[in-house]
């Protein structure tokens, strides 16, 4: 099957194919099918689009009836298209999950977050099929009033990560901050920014984002907001700097290397 | 012959306006514009496509001319940003036929308005330059890296404000001096954060 091969080259970890549906009852089943059908749309999409793919192309890549399938998405072909969306949006925040949480500061945190869904969006074949062919299908997600509902979604999932560094609500702004910039690079890349690279990714949170992050401290209305690493949390980064609301004297927390 | 064209396009926007990007035919535009249809294709040899994306391109180029309009002969950068972020933000939330078609067409209106949005930032980052070369940039920054990233968060909040009140001048302040500027231009001036908001007048 190889229309299930590039399927899973689309979503490394996919693990789809690995379900033997023989050996697992009837309800992991259905998920297998499920997850399975999914990968196979993926790789339809990849070659052909939406207007293309048909729900008998989806049910011979993967390898199963086309009842199979309308019995696992009884809305057919727009519901299977929206699990897809869903899906995948969702082993994106997955992977984005494991790094952030794996990340030992703020700047760290920023980094590989940025990286990792700059790298997976670029990577993605089924999307950048539809971006060149069905332009209008996946711009109708990135602009204006869908543009905000997924500002809010990607902002609310990764927000509580960085909230290990300051309040919640300098969090959620950092965090759509974050999701601003993945998408206007992945939208129009940037030949001299380059956010799939380490290293540009983190000039561009070295230079752009922490000052960013401070200056927003220290105009904040939240008071309490700490971006050094999580480590020194217990040690206040500056004397005088618990019980002020006044913050505007403390505005270098980035130099997280001279405390005591 | 230019006067021709502006006639057409301002013709089309007015049956965009009216009936959406879909139901606007050439001969629409040719009616409206009192000119014959023969006229509209000599000066769009492709067509109607060629006309939508032609109107796309000229409504797009007014709103930044308006734009232009109300930022020019701000002093500093800081009171560029402020300003161009509020009046396009109000502009766009105003800007009826763009939010019909927003609303009803948007897989029409989306890949031409993509197109014109990468000419935009290009234009913004230009429009920048010299604001940024008066004010100086961070040390390790790199000037045109620096109006590309401003175009980029510019062009993103005016068309998503998400958690930003840009209605409010005092937001809009916090905002272009911490995410926007912060890093841009290094450490603020003493005494530098004060909204100047009430500045246009």
């Amino acid at each position: 099957m190889p229309l299930g091969k590039t399927a899973l080259r689309v979503i490394p970890g996919a693990e789809a194919a690995e379900v033997e549906s023989a050996e697992v009852g009837v309800e992991s089943r259905s998920a297998g099918h499920r997850e399975r059908i999914i990968d196979a749309t993926l790789g339809c999409l990849a070659r052909h689009g939406t207007a293309k793919t048909t729900v008998d192309d989806i049910a011979r890549a993967s390898g199963v009836s086309r009842a199979t399938v309308y019995r696992v998405f009884p809305g057919g072909r727009d519901e299977l298209l929206a699990a897809v969306v869903d899906t995948e949006m969702a082993r994106l925040f997955s992977a984005l999950g494991a790094r952030l949480g794996a990340a030992e500061d703020l700047r760290e945190a920023l980094v590989v977050g940025i990286v990792e869904a700059s790298t997976r969006i670029r990577g993605h074949r089924a999307l950048a099929y539809l971006v060149e062919h069905e332009p209008g299908l996946v711009l109708g997600h990135l602009a204006f009033d869908e543009s905000e509902r997924l500002l809010t979604t990607a902002s609310r999932f990764t927000a509580p990560f960085l909230a290990r560094w300051m309040s919640p609500d300098e969090a959620g702004r950092v965090a759509e901050w974050a999701t601003r910039i993945v998408l206007s690079y992945a939208i129009a890349p940037s030949a001299r920014m380059d956010l799939t690279d380490g290293e540009r990714a983190a000039h561009l949170v070295e230079a752009f984002m922490l000052p960013g992050i401070s200056a927003l401290h220290a105009s904040g209305t939240t008071p309490t907001i700490d971006i050094t690493p999580f480590e020194s949390e217990h040690h206040p980064p500056t004397s005088g700097h618990t019980g002020h609301t006044d913050d505007t004297e403390h505005t270098d927390h980035t130099d997280q290397g001279d405390e005591p | 012959m230019d006067d021709t064209r502006q006639r057409i396009l301002e013709a089309t926007y007015a049956c965009v306006a009216r009936w959406g990007l879909a139901k606007t035919t050439i001969e629409d535009a040719a009616r409206e514009a009192k000119v014959s249809r023969a006229t509209v294709y000599r000066t769009f040899p492709g067509g109607r496509d060629e006309l939508i994306d032609a109107v796309v391109a000229w409504a797009t180029v007014e709103f930044f001319a308006r734009l232009y309009e109300r930022v020019h002969g701000a002093e500093s950068l800081e009171e560029v940003m402020e300003r161009g972020i509020m009046f396009a933000h109000r502009s766009i939330v105003e800007h009826e036929v763009l939010q019909r078609v927003m609303q009803t067409e948007p897989e029409k209106l989306l890949p031409a308005l993509t197109v014109e949005s990468n000419r935009i930032r290009l234009g913004i980052a230009e429009f920048l330059v010299p604001y940024l070369e008066q004010r100086g940039v961070a040390e390790g920054v790199d000037l045109l890296e620096a109006a590309d990233f401003l175009a980029r968060m510019v062009l993103s909040y005016m068309s998503s404000p998400g958690r930003w009140d840009l209605d409010d001048p005092a937001q809009v302040a916090q905002l272009v001096r911490s995410e926007l500027l912060a890093g841009v231009v290094g450490p603020q001036p003493a005494g530098g954060f004060a909204p100047a908001g009430g500045a246009d007048g």
